[in-house]
C-alpha cells in the first residue's frame, strides 16, 4: 500500500507492507503533479532496490490525498463554470446571506463571485416544500440558458433549482437536456451534490464542485493513465474532506468532496496512534510552518462538521472538524501599536522563512525564538542539512521585539514561545471546551515539524497529563491516508416532529440510503463483510436554528427506540450547550447514513533499537525561570521502554521533541514517545484518558 | 507589567467571551440569536469596566456598560455567588425592550471580581404588536413587558416567581424560555473559564494586566482621534418616519462634532425632541451607534473596552429623539434610529476624514410579523431579513451588495428562504437583486435587493417597517458619488389594488396578497464619469445596469445589441459633462 500527500511544495509519501514503513518527502512541481509523484515514487522504489515498475506491480492500493482541489478554489484556477436556477432566485449564490465576516473595516473589496451573475441564467419552474410541482420546466428558458453557456464557452455548469432536495424532477431533465447539447461539459446537479434544505449552502457546495471538479478529473485520468503505464495494476483511491476515502468514478464527479483531502487525513492517523495504546479520546494537533490545526476525536469518532467556509466559499459537506490558526514555525513575532507582543497569524512561509535559515526572511519567526531559546539545534536542523544563522535571528528579535517592549533578547523569545503556545492552547479549547468536551480525558497526539517543540508546554498549561508524538510526526498526513476507511456520505431532508414521527417514512428513507451505501461500496471492490453502515438523524427543538446530529443505531424505529433518540438528542444537547429542555418538542431535519469499507491496517512492526547510548551531547535551553544545561537524544537510538526525564531534548530527523521539566518521555514498541507527567507516572496517566473516556461514555 | 502575561490575559478575555457565545449560536429557539447573531457577550471587571466582549451585532457594543452599571447599583450589598440578574427596560440601563439583559457576579475567595454580561433580541416581549414590534405604540407600555433590574436565580436558585412574570406576558413562551437559558447557559460558561483563569494567573497579575490593557486601548484610541483635523463639524440626518400631525415632518437628528488634539465630542443638542411612535433612541443606543460611526471610520481595529471609550463623550439633551424621558417608545431604535444617527456622524466625519467616510448604507425595510407555523399548529414570529439593501462606497472600493445594514455592519445573517417556506404559509416570489438600485460613483454603491412575498392564506400579521424611503433619506453619496435609490413597500391584492407604504404601520393581508420590498441601494463615492468604463459595462451585462443609466449615470454610451461601449461617444460625453460641471459628475 502507498500513501501520498501531494501538495505544492512537498509530496509525502509513506510506503508500507510485511510490516515496514518507508517514508519519503520529496519535492513538488505544481507544473507537472502527477510527474513530481511519479518521481518521488521512483525514488522510494530506488530505496527498496525495486524499479518503479516492480513498486507499483506489487501495490495493492494507492491512497492519494491532494490539495488541488482546494488550490483551484484559493487560485481561483477552476473551470469556467455557470449556474442555472430558478428563475427569481438569480442572486441567491452571490448574495451571501448578506454577511461579511470584518465588521468594521470601512476598506474592504466585495468578494469576486466564482460564478458571476452574467453566467448565472434563470430557468423558469417551480417546485413547492413539499416536492409538488407548482410551475413545470419552461422549455423556452433552458433553451435560451444552452444558447448562452455556448455563447460564453463554459466548462463547468452547476444546477441548482428550489426545493431540488424534495423533487429533482427538473434538475435531470436539465441535466439530460445539457448532456445533449454541451457532451463536453461537466454537469454538477445540487440533489446529487447536496440534496437537502437550505438553498445557499447548497447551491454554493454544487457551484464549488462545479468548479473544482472537471479540473480533478483531468488530474485523476493523467495519473491514472501513468500509472497503469508503468505496471500499476491496483486501485486508486482518492481521500475525502470527511476522512474517509473514495473510489475514482465518485472522485472525478464530486471533487468538491475532496477539497481538504491533505489535512482530514491528520486526525484519522491521531485516532489510529492513540488507538495502539487503547485510547480513543484523541486530540490532534499539527503544527506545520503556517498553521497550527488542531482536530478531536470523541470515543472514536473524529469531529465532523458541515459549517466549512473556504476562501470565503461555503460547503456544506461534512467535512473533518479541524480548526485552523495561523500558528507555525514561520508565523512572524511582531510588537503592536499598543505595545502588545503578537504572534501570527501573518507567516513568512518557506520562503523567505524565518530569519535563521538565511534566504532572505528579516522578520523573526516563532522558528528564531525556538532555536534562541535552544529548543533547536543550529547544527542539527532537518538533519544537518540547512545550517541556522543564531546571530542574525538574535539580532532581529533584538532589535524588531526586544528593545521595543525594553526585555531582555532572550525573554523577548520566550515571551514568544509563550504568546504562539497560549494562542495554540485557546485553539484547543476551541474545539474542545466550547464544544463540551473536557480536554484532561484526551491524549494530545502532536504532529507536524513544529508541534513536538511546543507540546509540553501546551498541555500543560491544558493540564493534559499523556502526549503522543507519533514517529512519523512531519508527515502524518500521509500515514493518515493508509488508515483510512473507505467512506461514502449519505443525506435526505426529512423535517418530521419527534410527538408526529411517521416511523415508516423514516424507516425507508434510512431503508434506500443504507442501500445505496452498500453498492456504492460494492461496486468499488469492498468485501461485504467489511463494509460498515450507521445512521444519524439531525435534530433540533421545534424553533431551534441549528442542529444536532444524534446516532440512531437501531433500524426498526419502534416506539422505545423513538424515545431513545429523544433521549439521547437531550443528553447530546446538554452536553454540547449547558442546558437541556426534556419538555420541549423536538424535531428531525435531515437523515444521515455514512457506509463505510473499513481499511486493513497492518500493525506496525516494533523497533528495532539499538542498546547503544542514544544520548549525544547537552546544551543550554530555557525553561520558566532560565537557562538549564539538559541532555539530547538520539530519538533513533532510543530504545522501547527506555524512559527520559524532562527537561530534555529528543531529536529525529525532522522532529524535535521538547520534554518540560514537568514531564517524562518514554519510547513505546511501535517507535513512538509517550510524554507524561512527572507526578503521575505513565500508568496512571494512560488510565486517566482511560478513565476520562469511561466517564463520557456514561453520561 | 510583564508584557507576555499582558497579552496571554488579554487574548484569554476575548475567547472567554467567544465561548460565551458558542453555545447561543448553537442552540438558540429564535433565529434572532442562531441566524442573525442578535446578540452580545461581554466581561466588566469588579468596578464595572468593560474589559471584553464580543459584539456580533455591533449596535450592542457600546450600551453593554450601563446595563451592568444599573443592575450594580440596583443590587448594591445584595449581591452573592449564584446569583443571575435580567433586565430589559430601556429607562434602567438597557438599549431597547426587546434585548433582554442577562448578568451574572463572578466571584473568586469570596470576593466579586467581574461581572459577566449576555444580551439577546427575543422573538416577543409582550404587548401590542408582532414579533416585538407594535409601530401603534405611542408609549414604552404599548410595546411590551418592562423588567427593572430582577433575579432570575437567588444563590443558585431558581426564582420561578419572576420567570412565570416573564413567561405569562408574552406570546411565544417556549421560545423566550429557551432563549433565556440559553442566556443563562451562556454567564455559566463564562464563570466558570474566569474562574480558571484567575485560578492560573492570580488575582492581581490579572487586575494589573486589565488596568494596563485599559490604558493601552486609550492610548490608541487617543492617537486615532489626534490624527483626525481638530474643528467643529455639523450634520443632520432625518428619519423615514413622517409624523401624521406634522406637515411633512420627518424627525431629524443633528450632531455636532468636536475634534480637539486627542479627545472627541458628539453633541446632539438641536435634535428634535421625542416622539410617540416607536424610534426614540435610548441614551445607551445613542452612544453605541456613535461608536460604531467612529469604529468603522478610524478605529477598525481598536480592542473595544472601557478604555477606547475615554476620550470619548455623547451629549444628548434629555427629552430628545436620541435621550428621551422615561415612558417614550423605543424599540426600532437599534435599527432605525441607529441608522440614522451613523449616517450623521458619517458626514460629520466626512468633512475631517473624507477619504475614510463611507457614503450611506441602506436602511433596513425588514418587515416581521407573526403567522401560524405549518408544523407546529402554533403562531410564531417571522422576520423578513431577506431585502438587504446595499453598502456604502468609499475611496478605492465600491459598496457591497445585498448587505445587512450599519446596525450589524454585515454581521447579520438572512434566513433562508426553504426553511422559511418550509415554516410559514406563504410563498417567496421573487429574491434577487434589484437593477439600478446602487448610488452612481467612481466607486459606486452596493446593489439593494427585491423580495416579494405570497400569503397564501389569511391569518398573519405583518409589521410594516420602512427604510431610506423617500429622496431625503436615501442612502447619501460622498466626493461627488451620487444618492441611491430609495427602498419601497407595497402590497397588491388579488384583485390588483395596490398599497403603498410611507410610514410604519400593522398591516393584516389576505390569502392572495403580495408583499413586494424593494431595498435601498448603497451611495456612490467620486465622479461618476471617473469610473472605469469596463466596470461599468461589467454591470450592464449582469443586467444590474440598464444602458440607459450607464448613460445617464456614468456617461457611458453601451450598444445595446452588443453590449460594448462606443468609446467616441463615451469620451465626448463624459468631457461634455465635465465643463458643464466641473464640480460634480451628476
Amino acid at each position: 500500500m502507498v500513501g501520498v500527500d501531494v501538495g505544492g511544495t512537498f509530496i509525502d509519501l509513506m510506503v508500507s507492507g510485511n510490516g515496514q514503513r518507508l517514508l519519503r518527502k520529496t519535492l513538488s512541481d505544481p507544473d507537472d503533479l502527477a510527474g513530481a509523484l511519479l518521481a518521488g515514487l521512483g525514488l522510494v522504489a530506488d530505496e527498496l532496490d525495486l524499479t518503479l515498475d516492480e513498486l507499483l506491480e506489487r501495490t495493492e492500493r494507492i491512497i492519494h490525498g491532494s490539495t488541488i482541489a482546494t488550490n483551484a478554489l484559493l487560485t481561483r484556477n477552476g473551470a469556467r463554470t455557470a449556474l442555472l436556477t430558478t428563475a427569481g432566485f438569480r442572486d441567491v449564490l452571490n448574495m451571501r446571506r448578506g454577511m461579511r465576516s470584518d465588521l468594521y473595516d470601512p476598506k474592504q473589496a466585495p468578494p469576486q463571485p466564482l460564478v458571476p451573475r452574467q453566467r448565472i441564467h434563470p430557468v423558469a419552474e417551480r417546485v413547492d416544500s413539499q416536492g409538488m410541482v407548482l410551475e413545470a420546466l419552461d422549455e423556452g428558458s433552458v433553451n435560451r440558458a444552452v444558447a448562452g453557456l455556448r455563447r460564453a464557452e463554459v466548462e463547468s455548469v452547476a444546477v441548482g433549482f428550489v426545493f431540488a432536495f424534495a423533487n429533482d424532477s427538473h434538475e435531470r431533465a436539465v441535466a439530460s437536456r445539457l448532456r445533449n447539447a454541451l457532451p463536453d461539459v461537466h454537469v454538477s446537479l445540487s440533489s446529487e451534490v447536496l440534496p437537502e434544505v437550505r438553498l445557499y449552502e447548497r447551491l454554493s457546495t454544487t457551484a464549488v464542485n462545479a468548479y473544482v471538479t472537471p479540473v480533478l478529473a483531468d488530474y485523476l485520468e493523467s495519473i491514472e493513465r501513468r500509472l497503469a503505464d508503468n505496471g500499476f495494476r491496483g486501485r486508486l483511491l482518492v481521500m475525502q474532506s470527511s476522512g474517509g476515502v473514495m473510489g475514482l468514478e465518485p472522485a472525478a464527479r464530486f471533487g468538491v468532496r475532496s477539497i481538504l483531502s491533505g489535512p482530514a487525513a491528520g486526525p484519522v492517523a491521531g485516532l489510529w496512534y492513540a488507538g495502539l495504546h487503547g485510547i480513543s479520546n484523541a486530540i490532534t494537533a499539527d503544527m506545520g510552518g503556517t498553521s497550527f490545526d488542531v482536530c478531536l476525536a470523541d470515543r472514536g469518532e473524529v469531529e465532523v462538521t458541515k459549517e466549512t467556509e473556504i476562501s470565503g466559499h461555503r460547503i456544506a459537506l461534512p467535512m473533518v472538524a479541524v480548526h485552523t490558526i495561523g500558528a507555525g514555525g514561520g508565523s512572524v513575532v511582531t510588537v503592536d501599536d499598543r505595545g502588545l507582543l503578537q504572534v501570527g497569524p501573518e507567516s513568512a512561509g518557506s520562503t523567505p522563512g524565518p530569519v535563521c535559515y538565511g534566504r532572505g526572511g528579516v522578520r523573526p519567526t516563532v522558528t528564531d525564538a525556538d532555536l534562541l531559546v535552544g529548543y533547536l539545534s543550529a547544527e542539527r536542523f532537518w538533519g544537518g542539512r540547512l545550517r541556522l544563522d543564531e546571530a542574525a535571528a538574535r539580532e532581529a528579535f533584538r532589535r524588531q521585539v526586544a528593545e521595543p517592549l525594553g526585555m531582555d533578547m532572550v525573554r523577548a523569545a520566550y515571551g514568544a514561545h509563550q504568546v504562539v503556545n497560549a494562542n495554540m492552547v485557546d485553539a484547543i479549547r476551541e474545539v474542545s471546551v466550547r464544544r463540551g468536551h473536557d480536554p484532561r480525558g484526551f491524549v494530545l497526539v502532536a504532529a507536524g515539524g513544529a508541534g513536538p517543540i511546543h507540546a509540553c508546554a501546551i498541555a500543560r498549561e491544558l493540564e493534559i497529563g499523556l502526549i503522543l508524538v507519533p514517529r512519523e510526526a512531519s508527515v502524518m498526513c500521509a500515514a493518515g491516508q493508509l488508515l483510512s476507511d473507505l467512506r461514502h456520505d449519505f443525506v435526505r431532508s426529512c423535517v418530521m416532529s419527534l410527538d408526529r414521527l411517521d416511523r415508516d417514512t423514516v424507516e425507508g428513507h434510512f431503508r434506500d440510503l443504507r442501500r445505496a451505501a452498500v453498492e456504492a461500496l460494492l461496486a468499488e471492490g469492498v468485501p461485504r463483510h467489511r463494509i460498515a453502515v450507521s445512521c444519524a438523524a439531525d435534530m433540533r427543538y421545534v424553533g431551534q436554528f441549528s442542529e444536532v446530529e444524534v446516532p440512531v443505531p437501531e433500524t426498526a424505529l419502534t416506539e422505545a427506540a423513538v424515545a431513545r433518540l429523544a433521549g439521547d438528542f437531550h443528553r447530546i444537547h446538554e452536553s454540547l450547550n449547558g442546558y437541556s429542555m426534556p419538555d420541549a418538542a423536538a424535531e428531525i431535519v435531515n437523515l444521515r447514513v455514512v457506509g463505510r469499507g473499513l481499511a486493513d491496517t497492518e500493525p506496525m512492526s516494533a523497533r528495532n533499537g539499538s542498546p547503544a547510548t542514544a544520548l549525544t551531547g547537552r546544551r543550554r535551553a530555557f525553561f520558566e525561570d532560565g537557562f538549564r544545561e539538559v541532555p539530547v537524544y538520539d530519538g533513533h537510538l532510543l530504545t522501547s521502554g527506555e524512559d527520559v526525564a524532562g527537561p530534555a531534548i529528543v531529536e529525529q530527523e525532522t522532529t524535535t521533541v521538547v520534554v518540560t521539566p514537568e514531564y517524562r518521555l518514554t519510547c513505546d514498541a511501535y517507535g513512538n514517545y509517550l510524554v507524561y507527567l512527572n507526578e503521575r507516572g505513565l500508568a496512571e496517566s494512560l488510565a486517566r484518558v482511560k478513565t476520562g473516556q469511561a466517564e463520557a461514555q456514561g453520561t | 507589567m510583564d508584557p507576555i502575561l499582558l497579552t496571554v490575559i488579554t487574548n484569554r478575555l476575548e475567547g472567554v467571551t467567544r465561548e460565551m457565545g458558542a453555545g447561543m449560536l448553537r442552540s438558540s429557539r429564535s433565529p434572532i440569536f442562531a441566524e442573525n447573531k442578535d446578540f452580545v457577550t461581554a466581561v466588566f471587571d469588579r468596578r464595572l469596566r468593560l474589559v471584553a466582549q464580543t459584539a456580533y451585532i455591533p449596535v450592542l457594543m457600546g450600551a453593554s456598560p450601563f446595563a451592568v452599571k444599573s443592575v450594580s447599583d440596583h443590587f448594591g450589598d445584595d449581591v452573592e455567588p449564584g446569583d443571575v440578574m435580567i433586565l430589559n427596560d430601556p429607562y434602567r440601563g438597557n438599549n431597547h425592550a426587546p434585548d433582554i439583559s442577562v448578568l451574572k457576579p463572578v466571584f473568586y475567595e469570596g470576593r466579586l471580581r467581574f461581572w459577566v454580561l449576555s444580551r439577546g433580541h427575543h422573538a416577543d416581549i409582550g404587548g401590542g404588536g408582532a414579533a416585538g414590534r407594535n409601530p401603534h405604540a405611542a408609549t414604552a407600555w404599548e410595546e411590551g413587558l418592562r423588567i427593572p433590574p430582577a433575579k432570575l436565580y437567588r444563590g443558585g436558585a431558581y426564582n420561578r416567581d419572576v420567570w412565570e412574570i416573564i413567561l405569562l406576558n408574552v406570546r411565544l413562551r417556549s421560545s423566550v424560555e429557551g432563549d433565556l437559558q440559553c442566556q443563562v447557559g451562556a454567564c455559566n460558561v463564562g464563570e466558570k473559564s474566569l474562574e480558571q483563569m484567575l485560578e492560573r494567573y492570580g488575582c492581581d497579575s490579572v487586575e494589573g494586566a486589565m488596568e494596563e490593557m485599559l490604558d493601552r486601548s486609550e492610548a490608541q484610541m487617543r492617537e486615532r482621534i489626534a490624527a483626525v483635523p481638530d474643528g467643529v463639524y455639523h450634520a443632520s440626518r432625518q428619519l423615514d418616519h413622517v409624523l401624521e400631525d406634522v406637515p411633512g415632518g420627518r424627525p431629524a437628528i443633528r450632531v455636532r462634532l468636536e475634534v480637539e488634539g486627542e479627545d472627541l465630542r458628539f453633541d446632539f443638542a438641536g435634535s428634535d425632541p421625542q416622539i410617540p411612535v416607536y424610534y426614540n433612541s435610548s441614551y445607551a443606543n445613542t452612544v453605541s451607534s456613535c461608536y460604531i460611526g467612529l469604529f468603522s471610520t478610524i478605529a477598525a481595529d481598536v480592542g473595544v473596552n472601557e478604555g477606547c471609550m475615554r476620550p470619548v463623550a455623547v451629549l444628548a439633551p434629555e427629552g430628545s429623539l436620541v435621550n428621551p424621558r422615561e415612558g417614550a417608545p423605543t424599540t426600532q431604535c437599534t435599527v432605525a434610529t441607529c441608522a440614522t444617527i451613523v449616517e450623521a456622524v458619517w458626514m460629520a466625519l466626512s468633512q475631517a476624514v473624507p477619504e475614510r467616510v463611507q457614503a450611506g448604507w441602506a436602511r433596513t425595510n425588514a418587515g416581521a410579523g407573526t403567522a401560524l407555523n405549518r408544523r407546529t399548529g402554533r403562531p410564531a414570529a417571522f422576520i423578513l431579513h431577506f431585502a438587504k439593501g446595499g453598502g456604502g462606497a468609499t475611496q478605492g472600493f465600491d459598496g457591497w451588495n445585498h448587505i445587512s445594514p450599519v446596525s450589524s455592519m454585515g454581521g447579520s445573517r438572512v434566513p433562508d428562504p426553504e426553511l422559511y417556506e418550509l415554516t410559514f404559509p406563504h410563498r417567496i416570489l421573487n429574491y434577487e437583486l434589484r437593477p439600478d438600485s446602487a448610488g452612481a460613483g467612481k466607486w459606486r454603491g452596493g446593489y439593494g435587493a427585491l423580495f416579494s412575498l405570497r400569503f397564501n392564506e389569511d391569518g398573519s400579521a405583518l409589521s410594516v417597517q420602512i427604510g431610506s424611503g423617500a429622496e431625503e433619506t436615501a442612502p447619501f453619496g460622498l466626493a461627488g458619488g451620487s444618492s441611491a435609490a430609495a427602498g419601497t413597500v407595497r402590497v397588491h391584492s388579488e384583485s390588483g389594488e395596490a398599497l403603498e407604504f410611507h410610514r410604519a404601520a400593522m398591516h393584516h393581508p389576505r390569502g392572495g396578497d403580495v408583499a413586494e420590498i424593494r431595498s435601498a441601494g448603497g451611495g456612490g463615492y467620486g465622479d461618476p464619469c471617473e469610473r472605469l468604463v469596463e466596470a461599468v459595462l461589467d454591470d450592464v451585462a449582469a443586467d444590474l445596469l440598464s444602458p440607459e443609466n450607464a448613460r445617464l449615470q456614468y456617461g457611458v454610451v453601451v450598444d445595446p445589441e452588443t453590449g460594448a461601449a462606443d468609446m467616441e461617444a463615451t469620451r465626448r460625453l463624459r468631457q461634455a459633462r465635465r465643463s458643464e460641471d466641473p464640480a460634480s459628475g451628476r
